[in-house]
């Protein structure tokens, strides 16, 4: 059904008015940007201008960094950039299908145990990430799995967050009547699922994708604990290793610099391509329009 | 959104007792949960109750001479008595009243505002600042901890640059009391952009016809804003207001960032920090575990008495 | 029925996921080709020097070779060997920090290597380098490199402001009073509270055991005479503004040492490696000189910082690993690596290598680096101990100094705070500790 397009905009404002809203936005942008800006400016400076110049002039050792740093290792840098794919891309479409299915039977059907499953799953948000961190470290040891690419994949599939988010999109977006129209066209439940449910909640997958993949892309203290080597790393770990090293040894603040803006940007790149799909309709739950 | 519903024995939520149904697939729903159950018990039901267990051993060593070797044993609430009794760990909590009581509005009301303002239609610049508010979300916290450093220490910051260009001297970002608004706001930074796109998109979803209906009636835009707009979207705000809580009680990133650079954030500023020294640096597994079943309790308490309060606008739906 | 269909790619799903994990895991420490082929060691270790020295060993060594990992610094890299020994997935052999190695040995991961250490290889070291990884008579891993405490210091700037050079502390005083009366924005040094090795040797140079062990009773000193000397004279220096208290190696550290801020980094001997790292433009300008005593005419020094190699107790192949080590630790190529990438070698004979290599970046002009370093090396203090819970006595330490800093009260208290959480950490652990 064709919503009227909302028309929030009124002809009559002051120009104070007017100026005063872009203007307080503007300063949030800014304040948001500033230390991003940073990062970028800070990656052009080569090692000796680091610690010497003003904190916002750039500075000359762009190139020279950007070798260093996919030199650093016998490019390293390249292998943790691929594993942070992996472990993001892989997982957030994992994810995501996992959501999407527990979403919509929870929000499409009443069975034994819907509640309990729903609030026990809710709550896992309540239970922070180092607490589970070591043991689930250790339940991986005893599978046998500590240290494989599965081992970072596997715990950050369930995403109560994300679960919560396609309950609602399944409640609000797929219409009862349709489900019950195909049943009575004779289609099985999976089938409903796959033509009507997932096409319908499409732009609620690409918001739970979007987050998990920023998510696990930032994720550090799991795969630091269940990961011993470095081939595996993804980027935050290799980044940290860099940085880390104690006093007794340099640490490789270029590196690490440019290395934190290389990665910085494919997640922005992201962020504005996926942006297009953020509708109206979105977390709507509970509203009574 | 609402449907016209032409049977009237199901609502628009539409949930279908599988009784009715009972010929098709009465698993069909257990099917569609399983993975996330499977997932659920497996990474986030098992090592927890595997935590509860380890709060209740702890390491002791075995007679062997003066560098016996340490084993687990079982020690009752032993750990629970030692992490309580433990005034850095109590105090850890009192800190992060402080910290929470500014975290926590300045993020909310940040992240409201931007929204408000974001939907106004008076506003320009709309995409740009959405994706700028936005994109701290994306920074990891290694690299944050790099930039804050920058941005902090009184010789590389650019504000204090500024400051002292002034003639005001530098801003003294590290220092007691000074270091909770700084720990804040690396958090409302990374904070704002995510609750604001919640809120930003519960408002898209309100019907305009309430608003042409106020603006015949001769509102101005502020008065839409507060008296229909903050309303409606109450439910969002309450789930945000949730995320802050719990983000709070398990703040541990932004604080630890610090940690280096001042001497004002000690190993045990808060609680989960204490969770975390203990668990590696001190390698005293059950102690953390028990701090982490008394935080996880905590958190469930706080959650419950704020979802009470405001249980009628937060789940209409369920 | 459709759903068939569902729970067969639900199914497919996780049981790919596995797969992909089963064929990617690592559960053991060590690789064992059962047809007699290469055996294929694990290796964690942090620093530049690793990957050229493990390259060097593999082209020599076809039938063992070793995989190198990165597993974080020191404190990071320890805490993961606890844990990873626990799970049975530890390597076979990862460098240790000597004041970490008791606490290693106590939580079962450092193996008893006695028995492959042959007296040739035993005369590649010192007796007291030997010290710092034998416990009981027992040794527990091959040192790797040493850390003997000496003076860095901005030669060229104190050379400005007619400022000698300390020999004594008392000396180091008055050169900080002259520093700060010279130049108002410039200061000799600067105390860090975090510098727990630091002060550890400072106390260990004026006389002090923080751990000691009598048979089976052992007896912390965190707070004795000779440290509460240390901390009081640091108090006189941060109390008359001599010193300034900050954080070391932060942005602003590092902005400082380039501005000719910070004058001197009283340390050790791979300092130089650090500062060229975060002030490049300064080289030439720095030089080495010995740590200042708190005698005159003594010229004994600690040791702060330095590793060994060690090799673990889930090692499916010891012997291999306590080859390795030893190789990497002990013969020409590992030393010229070593000295290359600023590490300096606890072997003697890295050490007397060393004494024909150039001078480290940062001091160029220094050409008696290396024999200075020697000398040095020579006089460290024998018998150093440290005890089992010397990660718990760092972090209380830690935030006892900077509590100290913050509140304004005395630092020997910090002191004493520290000797009760290490003292009663020790106790509820089951140790014998005398009061």
């Amino acid at each position: 059904m064709s919503q009227p397009t909302l028309a929030h905009d009124t002809v009559r404002t002051p120009f104070l008015t007017k100026a005063l809203p872009t203007a307080v936005i503007l300063v949030g942008a800014l304040y948001c940007l500033v230390p991003v800006a940073w990062v970028l400016v800070a990656s052009t400076k080569s090692r000796s201008e680091l610690f010497t110049t003003f904190t916002f002039a750039p500075g000359s050792g762009l190139v020279d960094n950007l070798h260093d740093l996919f030199a650093y290792g016998g490019g390293q840098y390249g292998t943790w950039a691929l594993n942070s794919l992996l472990y993001a891309g892989v997982g957030a479409v994992l994810s995501v299908v996992v959501s999407a299915m527990a979403g919509y039977g929870l929000a499409k059907y009443q069975f034994r145990g819907r509640n309990l499953v729903f609030y026990s799953i809710l709550a896992g948000v309540l239970i922070p990430g180092i607490t589970l961190a070591i043991p689930q470290y250790l339940l991986m040891s005893k599978l046998g799995f500590a240290g494989s690419y599965a081992s970072v994949l596997l715990p950050m599939i369930v995403s109560p967050f994300g679960i919560y988010l396609c309950r609602v999109f399944a409640s609000a977006a797929v219409p009862v009547e349709t489900i019950e129209a195909a049943r009575l066209d004779g289609a099985g439940e999976a089938r409903i699922f796959t033509n009507i449910g997932v096409p319908m909640m499409l732009p609620g997958m690409v918001t739970v994708f979007m987050l998990q993949f920023v998510g696990i892309w930032n994720n550090f203290l799991l795969p630091f604990i269940m990961l011993s080597d470095q081939s595996r790393y993804p980027i935050t770990v290799g980044l940290y290793t860099l940085l880390s090293k104690g006093s007794g040894e340099p640490a490789l603040y270029s590196v690490a610099i440019i290395g934190a803006a290389v990665s910085i940007i494919p997640l922005v790149a992201l962020l504005l391509f996926l942006q297009r799909f953020w509708r109206l309709d979105l977390i709507s739950g509970g509203l009574k329009g | 959104m609402t449907t016209t519903t032409t049977a009237p024995t199901t609502t628009s939520t539409g949930s279908i007792p599988t009784t009715r149904r009972s010929r098709r697939s009465p698993i069909a729903p257990y099917v569609f949960v399983a993975p996330a159950v499977v997932l659920f018990v497996a990474f986030l039901l098992v090592p927890m109750l595997y935590s509860v267990y380890l709060s209740f051993r702890g390491l002791r060593l075995m007679p062997g001479g003066a560098f016996g070797k340490r084993e687990e044993v079982f020690i009752g609430f032993g750990n629970y008595v030692s992490a309580l009794s433990d005034r850095d760990f109590l105090a850890g909590f009192g800190r992060l009243a402080i910290y929470g009581a500014i975290a926590v509005p300045l993020t909310l009301g940040l992240a409201l505002l931007f929204a408000l303002l974001l939907d106004l239609g008076a506003t320009k610049a709309k995409r740009f600042s959405r994706t700028a508010i936005f994109i701290p979300y994306a920074v990891p916290g290694v690299v944050a901890t790099l930039m804050w450093g920058f941005m902090y220490l009184p010789l590389t910051s650019p504000f204090s640059y500024i400051t002292e260009q002034l003639g005001w001297g530098t801003i003294p970002f590290l220092e007691n009391p000074e270091i909770f608004g700084s720990v804040a706001n690396i958090a409302i930074w990374g904070g704002v952009g995510f609750n604001m796109i919640i809120i930003y998109t519960s408002l898209r979803g309100i019907p305009s016809e309430l608003f042409d209906a106020a603006r015949i009636d001769g509102a101005n835009e502020w008065q839409i804003a507060w008296r229909i707009k903050v309303p409606l979207v109450t439910p969002a705000l309450v789930l945000t207001g949730l995320f802050a809580l719990i983000g709070t009680l398990q703040v541990y990133g932004e604080p630890t960032t610090l940690r280096p650079m001042t001497s004002a954030i000690s190993q045990t500023w808060v609680p989960l920090m204490t969770i975390y020294r203990d668990a590696f640096v001190r390698d005293d597994l059950p102690r953390a575990a028990a701090g982490s079943v008394f935080l996880a309790v905590c958190t469930v308490a706080l959650s419950v008495i704020l979802l009470r309060l405001t249980q009628k606008r937060a789940f209409g739906e369920s | 029925m459709r759903w068939r269909v569902m729970t067969a790619a639900g199914a497919l799903v996780a049981v790919g996921a596995l797969l992909v994990g089963c064929s990617g895991g690592d559960s053991s420490g060590s690789d064992d080709s059962t047809a007699g082929g290469p055996v294929t060691l694990d290796y964690w270790a942090w620093g530049t020097a690793q990957d050229p020295m493990v390259d060097a060993w593999n082209k020599a060594h076809p039938d063992i070779q070793v995989k190198h990992t990165d597993a974080g610094g020191g404190t990071d890299s320890s805490a993961k060997l606890l844990t990873a020994t626990r799970a049975g997935n530890a390597p076979d052999v990862s460098v240790v920090e000597y004041q970490t190695l008791p606490a290693m040995i106590v939580g079962d991961v450092a193996a008893d290597i006695t028995d492959y250490v042959d007296d040739d290889l035993k005369s590649k070291f010192t007796d007291s380098t030997w010290g710092l990884t034998t416990f009981n008579d027992a040794i527990y891993g091959i040192p790797q490199d040493v850390g003997p405490m000496a003076f860095v210091y901005n030669q060229k700037r104190l050379d400005e402001l007619g400022v000698p050079v300390p020999t004594t502390w008392a000396e180091f005083k008055t050169a900080a009073q002259a520093v700060h009366t010279a130049d108002p924005s410039a200061y000799l040094a600067t105390f860090n509270t975090s510098e727990f090795g630091f002060f550890a040797g400072m106390a260990q140079q004026a006389g002090a055991k923080w751990w000691s062990v009598d048979g089976d009773k052992w007896t912390v000193g965190i707070d004795d005479e000779a440290s509460q000397q240390v901390a009081d004279y640091w108090q006189d220096l941060i109390d008359n503004d001599l010193i300034k208290v900050e954080d070391l190696l932060t942005p602003q550290w590092n902005q400082e040492v380039n501005a000719g801020q910070v004058l001197s980094w009283p340390s050790a001997l791979w300092a130089p490696g650090v500062i060229y790292g975060v002030a490049e433009s300064m080289a030439g300008q720095w030089a080495m000189a010995p740590l200042p005593q708190w005698t005159p005419g003594d010229s004994k020094v600690a040791y702060q910082g330095g590793s060994a190699v060690v090799v673990t107790t889930s090692s499916k192949h010891p012997k291999e690993a306590a080859e390795f080590a030893a190789w990497i630790n002990s013969t020409d190529e590992g030393a010229g690596i070593q000295l290359s990438t600023g590490q300096y070698p606890a072997s003697t004979l890295g050490q007397t290598k060393a004494e024909t290599s150039d001078p480290p970046l940062l001091m160029p002009q220094q050409t008696d680096f290396w024999k200075l370093a020697s000398t040095i090396a020579g006089n460290t203090i024998p018998n150093i101990s440290w005890g089992p819970n010397v990660n718990v006595a760092q972090s209380a330490f830690q935030d006892a100094m900077a509590k100290a800093v913050q509140d304004g009260t005395p630092l020997r208290d910090a002191l004493t705070a520290t000797q009760k959480v290490v003292v009663d950490d020790m106790k509820t652990t089951g140790f014998d500790v005398s009061e």
